[in-house]
């Protein structure tokens, strides 16, 4: 199939449909007229558009932990202890790194060790494998909304037991999920495969259920500069609006300076917009911000800092929900208690903040209009190559490096791209590889980086962007020298 | 001194970041770096080794399968005739928090030499080696 920005026909879905669904033996459960009827009598406080509508319409953030473990009975008591224990608002299935893969045997191999050891051996909550008996046991098991986060540059069979299964929100895109998650996975290919995550979603949609989608905000989660991070969200939910998806999460991931992070997600949600309305989509659009996905403090108390300061951000940039932290997050996957504290410290944060925004200002201002700038350099420049088409346009733009994501493990991704903090802690770009910014634009983030060199007494080059990368790790925001 | 070291990070895994630090960091402490990247079979560890007739593996692993992924690695690099090869892991290596005075024994009866938790400075591995390769600074 050419892959192209079209709305897929009945007859092309149900064509690859017939084979996805033999990707593994759950797939000869899954009914999608079944799953419709099942879908109907999922009630509100269980749905993720409604609850995030309500929250919207509120001006309240809600937060969300991410979860995942082996087994269903372990699962269920990890969601059910994060949701009575933990206070969350919103509940999650983790997937593990296998299934993420398509690797559904292995899979298998870590359920049975994980039986033996008793302790998860996965990463993550295997869906593929538990099937939609399985999945649905997890769904009635908590009465929260269920969404499913991974990082699958293939999700087509996931897609369709957890939808089946009563999970009303799927997080991932055919960007998102293939260049920060897979080293060599076409573009060509996890567009197409998205399109018919999409689509499904989108023939749900036409059914009358309502389904949302999140296309991955903070992509390698590593000093990605805002632009190119909203770049990629916006052609995203664009690329899902197009497949019928009417109800749509867009992200970001917390980069540190407050006034950046408040301007990326109002630049986010109003360019959004902006560009559904532009191509005729009608599209009910919420954000989330994500708590600092890079390196964190081994100390606990210190991390607690960090997963606060990332909380009142979210509140004060007025997001929808915040994807929470751990104090267990520099030694890898939290117990169930960790997971708990992080989301009552998170919530206590917004709870104060509630009703606060961070006020207009100059700085903020120029911040917005910096941002918006330079994400509508890359988005025009996508079109432009796609010849008008936009999955044609992506494809294009990763192999000329007009998209180009600081870090990523792909390919097909150019790499060229180098970001380091400015002396305020604003992520900036020392190298612009093909990323096509006005001289402009350019001029002002070298700018911006001289002055912290200048500070430091040290040239601006790449020891700089190691020691932002450590720095937070360290206590500090800024990898200033001999820190 | 022209020592050789294969980098890369095992099994489903993505992390980059510390991959291409570690790369960065090894070329210029004068090592020749052999990166194969993210999402590495042990096969893939071993050729690399082979082709470039290495004298350390270094095996990353950040998402917590490690401890899978790196079961019988020692045991293929004996049969593939990469006796007494040096290997070095480190990362988050298994699932949650767990004593790491366990995880280390547990990787040293793999068979691995050294094992590095979270957090672990580029230099402590880089010094490490020097030592193990016997070479003076």
């Amino acid at each position: 199939m050419e892959l192209k920005n079209k709305k897929w026909t009945e007859e092309e879905f149900f064509k690859v449909r017939q084979e996805v669904l033999n990707h593994w033996p759950t797939g000869k459960d899954v009914d999608l007229e079944k799953a419709a009827e099942y879908l109907k009598k999922v009630p509100e406080h269980k749905s993720f558009p409604a609850k995030l509508k309500k929250a919207k319409e509120e001006g309240i953030t809600l937060a969300q932990p991410r979860a995942g473990v082996a087994l269903i009975e372990d699962h269920i008591n990890l969601l059910k202890y994060l949701q009575d224990v933990g206070e969350a608002d919103l509940l999650p299935s983790t997937i593990d790194s296998y299934t993420r893969q398509n690797r559904y045997n292995e899979c298998e191999i870590g359920l049975e060790e994980s039986r033996k050891a008793g302790r998860s051996m996965l990463n993550g909550f295997p869906a593929v494998n538990h099937g939609v008996e399985g999945c649905k046991r997890v769904f009635e098991a908590v009465d929260l909304p269920l969404q499913a986060r991974h990082g699958t540059p293939d999700a087509r069979l996931l897609s369709e037991i957890i939808h089946a299964s009563g999970w009303t929100s799927n997080e991932g895109g055919g960007i998102s999920y293939n260049i920060p998650y897979a080293k060599s996975v076409s573009l060509e290919k996890s567009l197409l495969d998205w399109q018919y995550c999409d689509r499904l979603v989108g023939l749900y949609e036409e059914m009358g259920i309502s389904i949302n989608r999140e296309p991955f905000g903070p992509l390698t989660g590593t000093l990605v500069p805002p632009s190119i991070s909203n770049a990629v969200a916006i052609i995203e939910g664009l690329l899902a609006a197009e497949q019928g998806v009417k109800n749509i999460t867009l992200g970001y991931g917390q980069c540190g300076n407050l006034v950046q992070d408040v301007a990326a997600m109002k630049a986010l949600e109003e360019q959004a917009n902006e560009y559904f309305k532009m191509y005729g989509y009608d599209v009910y659009l919420t954000t989330v911000f994500h708590q600092w996905m890079g390196g964190f403090p081994q100390d606990e108390a210190k991390a607690f800092g960090v997963i606060s300061w990332g909380s009142a951000t979210a509140a004060l940039a007025g997001a929808t929900k915040v994807i929470v932290k751990t104090p267990h997050e520099a030694v890898g996957i939290p117990t169930k208690e960790a997971n708990a504290q992080g989301i009552k410290a998170t919530k206590q944060t917004l709870n104060l903040l509630r009703g606060q925004r961070l006020p207009m200002s100059k700085e903020l201002e120029e911040e917005i209009k910096l941002i918006k700038m330079e994400t509508k350099c890359i988005i025009d420049k996508v079109f432009e190559v796609g010849k008008g088409d936009l999955a044609q346009g992506v494809v294009k733009a990763f192999e000329m490096g007009i998209l180009d994501i600081p870090f990523a493990p792909s390919k097909y991704n150019a790499g060229r791209i180098l970001p380091a903090r400015d002396n305020n802690g604003a992520v900036r770009i020392l190298e612009f590889g093909n990323i096509p910014f006005t001289q402009e634009i350019k001029d002002f983030h070298r700018k911006q980086l001289e002055e912290r060199a200048k500070v430091e007494k040290r040239e601006v080059g790449f020891q700089m962007v190691v020691d932002d990368i450590y720095a937070v790790g360290k206590g500090f925001l800024v990898g200033r020298p001999n820190m | 001194m022209g020592k050789t070291v294969v980098l890369g990070v095992i099994g489903a895994d993505c992390h980059a970041v510390g991959n291409k630090i570690l790369e960065r960091a090894f070329s210029d402490a004068g090592f020749n770096v052999v990166n194969i990247g993210v999402m590495c079979s042990q096969e893939e560890f071993i050729s690399a080794a082979i082709e470039t007739n290495a004298d350390a593996i270094l095996v990353s692993s950040l998402y917590g399968h490690g401890e899978i992924d790196c079961r019988g690695l020692r045991e293929k690099c004996d049969e593939a005739g990469l006796k007494n090869i040096l290997l070095y892991a480190g990362g988050n290596l298994v699932v949650g928090k767990q004593e790491w005075s366990d995880v280390e024994k547990r990787f040293k009866e793999m068979g691995f030499n050294r094992v590095y938790p979270p957090g672990t400075s580029p230099e402590v591995g880089i010094n490490d080696l020097k030592h193990d390769l016997g070479i003076e600074d």
